[in-house]
């Protein structure tokens, strides 16, 4: 999903702090992106990251998948990923 | 260590001198010896930080020449010893380099840049070095009169940067504000005048101390995160992008470095790339952030100039963050008395 060795260059907090050691710059995450962010840095392919957060959020799939898309293109579109 | 190093440049005002900060990092290594402050002025600001420093003496401003300075500095030293010298200000490189064998004869040490790397490095010649040696820069020219300024906008295109020989720049959005900017350089600064493309993005700042033999024995990265008017970080955070150190090194390794430097870049927008501004050979008003992290490049930079083999140290950890901050010094008169007087400030003996 990335280029970037995100265990490297990035650190993000329980509370949702993430600060990328590369351009020095820091973001919040709110609680379902940083859900999806930890299984994207332990490298989990985009389809059993969308039916993990079917369970973890009791929401349906389509809803799952708007929820990864819009985080993934945002944080490409900001250079976190 | 127990040696008594003298400091210049202990003005900190809204444009701070770096002195005090590298005072403060070698009082991080747990100073033995004293720690001598240098100034101008009875009023800079730094010298009333009994903290911080040992002994304060006035010195001849730069424009004095280099003999007024040694013929200071060898009085000071009949008073207390000097084992290392270590000027902050660009405008004390020169002399301080043409008296380095002298001083060295007297006992004082000094680890600078030369003559050659200072003049290498300056606005007026960076742009040419920097081509030479495969390091982006941006599109420069060197101005001095009004119709060579006309070319190089049109040249260049809008908006265009207008710098000095030695400090300020202005971005100029119009050819009427470049020519205001160029007549208000020119007055202050002198001629040239240096002309440049506009590139929008982030400033990063690399500061670091160079052997003299094309390693990079220390290296502080650091994002700017706060600005004053007039463009000096007033808060950063280290950083840590594997690009940014290979060019570095390059850039220490292509001048054979010697002595303190801070790299400064601008991480264009558009394409991601690193483009260097400016070399200042000097340490950075920030630097005792190097202290905070492990890094102390003051420290290392001393340690040189004694003659001590130093490995490469580590990288400094990404996430530690600066902020500057000012506080009012209660001082008595005599203190001021003594400086005014008799050209120095004894707090401890």
């Amino acid at each position: 999903m990335t280029n970037r060795n995100l265990k490297e260059e990035v650190t993000l907090t329980p509370n949702g702090f993430l600060f990328d050691h590369t351009t020095g710059l820091t973001y919040t995450l709110n609680y379902t992106s940083v859900f999806i962010f930890k299984k994207i840095v332990e490298q989990v392919e985009a389809n059993k990251i969308i039916k993990e957060l079917v369970q973890m959020f009791d929401i349906d799939e389509i809803k799952a998948r708007q929820d990864f898309e819009e985080f993934f293109e945002i944080a490409k579109t900001y250079g976190i990923l | 260590m127990n040696l008594n190093i003298a400091i210049t440049g202990l003005n900190a005002t809204d444009n701070p001198a770096p002195g005090i900060p590298v005072a403060r990092c070698l009082r991080e290594a747990n100073w033995k010896g004293k720690i001598i402050g240098l100034a101008y002025d009875a009023f800079d600001t730094g010298i009333y930080d009994k903290e911080i420093l040992d002994e304060v003496y006035l010195i001849p401003y730069p424009n004095e020449g280099e003999i007024a300075i040694l013929d200071r500095l060898k009085q000071i030293s009949h008073k207390t010893k000097i084992d290392i010298f270590i000027p902050t200000l660009d405008s004390e490189l020169f002399n301080a380099n043409r008296i380095a064998n002298e001083l060295k004869n007297f006992g004082i040490h000094t680890f600078l840049p030369s003559e050659e790397q200072i003049k290498m490095r300056s606005k007026s010649l960076l742009s040419e070095f920097c081509m030479k040696h495969n390091i982006p820069v941006p599109k420069t020219q060197i101005v001095n009169d009004i119709r060579q300024l006309q070319n190089a906008v049109a040249q260049l295109k809008l908006p265009i940067v207008v710098k000095g020989v030695f400090y300020e720049a202005y971005v100029c959005h119009s050819l009427e504000e470049a020519i205001i900017y160029f007549g208000k350089i020119n007055i202050k600064w002198g001629l040239p005048i240096i002309v440049q493309e506009f590139l929008n993005g982030e400033e990063y700042d690399v500061a670091c101390v160079g052997d003299g033999f094309g390693n990079l024995v220390g290296k502080v990265p650091m994002r700017k995160l706060r600005l004053t008017d007039k463009g000096k970080a007033w808060a950063g955070i280290t950083i840590y992008d594997k690009v940014l150190d290979q060019i570095s090194e390059h850039i220490i390794s292509a001048l054979k470095w010697r002595g303190p430097c801070e790299l400064e870049f601008l991480k264009e927008q558009k394409s991601g790339k690193y483009v260097l501004i400016e070399i200042n050979p000097r340490f950075p008003s920030w630097i005792y952030l190097s202290a905070g992290v492990n890094v102390n490049l003051p420290f290392a930079n001393v340690k040189l100039a004694v003659g001590e083999k130093i490995k490469k140290m580590s990288s400094a950890k990404a996430g530690f963050t600066f902020v500057r901050h000012a506080i009012d010094l209660v001082c008595p008169m005599n203190y001021i008395e003594s400086l005014t007087i008799k050209g120095e400030l004894i707090f401890k003996k």
